[in-house]
């Protein structure tokens, strides 16, 4: 197991590592090349590599424990917003119980697991990629890289433009939402990244735009 | 992915990208996509090689920084099943993580946030 923190601030990461008090490598990634390289566009989501550097599995999906929250009811007296955005977190698929399965399978098998693809399979099963959503990719990378050497203003427009280009790809919008929806000086992310003056999107308006928390996530294909 | 001119060393070209320039083409495990006029004289010409592989290439015209996309030589979003392990990973005392440390083992590489 190696786990990633897509961060660009790795001081973000840090305290929720010390907490895990982890025995396997645990990564940040400041720069977001992992998702380029292996696909992600959410978290969480994993991809499977096996004994001789090769993919078994794409990115897709990573849960292995339903989420109680699955399970409540939402409470009533809701601000109308978060109301919403419980709901829309509640229909986001689980499908935590089968994922783990695949991965013990494949711990116990190896390569003679039937969840584990060939070359061919694992880059078939990949995302659909659009030149247009390529591009984002190199325009998140400018701002990243602008971000860190010139300032956060100079990334916005390039962010702007990723985030355009391919807005199912929520690690470039939640990240550039965080850092601007974060009251300063605050220990933790806001995790709300509602509205505000920098971006056009945020994280409700968009998963609702792009179908409600059931299109939200790269479901594992297990059959 | 962040590079520093459109004129890279074969090595540079590998790091950045993870495509080994070579006389038969840009490659990745087995694949291997031609690209005549992307590498002269253990120079790789990104502007050619970006075009082979499909690779947007963008510029920051105001502060003169480029960057690659992704690949579309396959339409998807892994060119090939070849994992390619930045060296860019830190771990939470800021160093450096070398994948081979790691080789022969199987990986599951699970991606999460504080975001």
């Amino acid at each position: 197991m190696v786990t990633v923190a897509l961060d660009i601030n790795p001081e973000h990461a840090k305290p929720w590592i010390a907490l895990a008090e982890p025995t396997h490598p645990s990564l940040i990634d400041t720069t977001h090349i992992t998702d380029e390289l292996f696909g992600f566009i959410n978290v969480p989501m994993a991809v499977w590599i096996d004994e001789n550097g090769m993919l078994v599995r794409p990115a897709e999906a990573a849960s292995i424990e339903r989420s109680p929250l699955r399970d409540q009811e939402v409470p009533t007296g809701l601000p109308p917003r978060i109301e919403k955005m419980y709901r829309e977190v509640k229909s986001i698929p689980d499908d935590s119980e089968g994922y783990r399965s695949a991965i013990l399978d494949w711990a116990r098998h190896g390569a003679a697991s039937k969840y584990a693809m060939s070359p061919e399979e694992v880059v078939a099963a990949s995302q659909p990629v659009s030149s247009n959503q390529a591009r984002a990719a190199a325009c998140f990378a400018l701002g990243e890289h602008l971000h860190r050497t010139v300032g956060h203003d100079a990334a916005v427009p390039w962010w702007r433009e990723a985030h355009a280009l391919y807005p199912e790809n929520w690690t470039y919008k939640r990240q550039a939402w965080t850092l601007v929806t974060t009251p300063e000086g605050a220990t933790e992310n806001d995790l709300m990244q509602g509205p505000n003056e920098v971006y056009s999107g945020n994280w409700l308006d968009d998963v609702i735009a792009a179908g409600g928390g059931g299109s939200y996530s790269v479901r594992p294909q297990l059959e | 992915m962040i590079i520093s001119g459109t004129q890279l060393s074969v090595p540079e070209f590998l790091a950045a990208t993870g495509w080994e320039a070579k006389p038969e083409g840009l490659c990745r495990g087995e694949l291997c996509v031609p690209a005549p006029g992307a590498l002269t004289n253990g120079v790789v010409d990104v502007t050619v090689a970006a075009k082979k592989l499909g690779m947007p290439l963008v510029h920051d015209a105001s502060h003169n920084v480029w960057a690659l996309g992704v690949a579309t030589t396959t339409g998807r979003a892994l060119a090939s099943a070849k994992a390619f392990f930045p060296s860019s990973l830190i771990d939470a005392m800021g160093r450096a993580f070398d994948f081979n440390s790691l080789r022969g083992r199987r990986i599951i590489m699970v991606a999460w946030a504080s975001w």
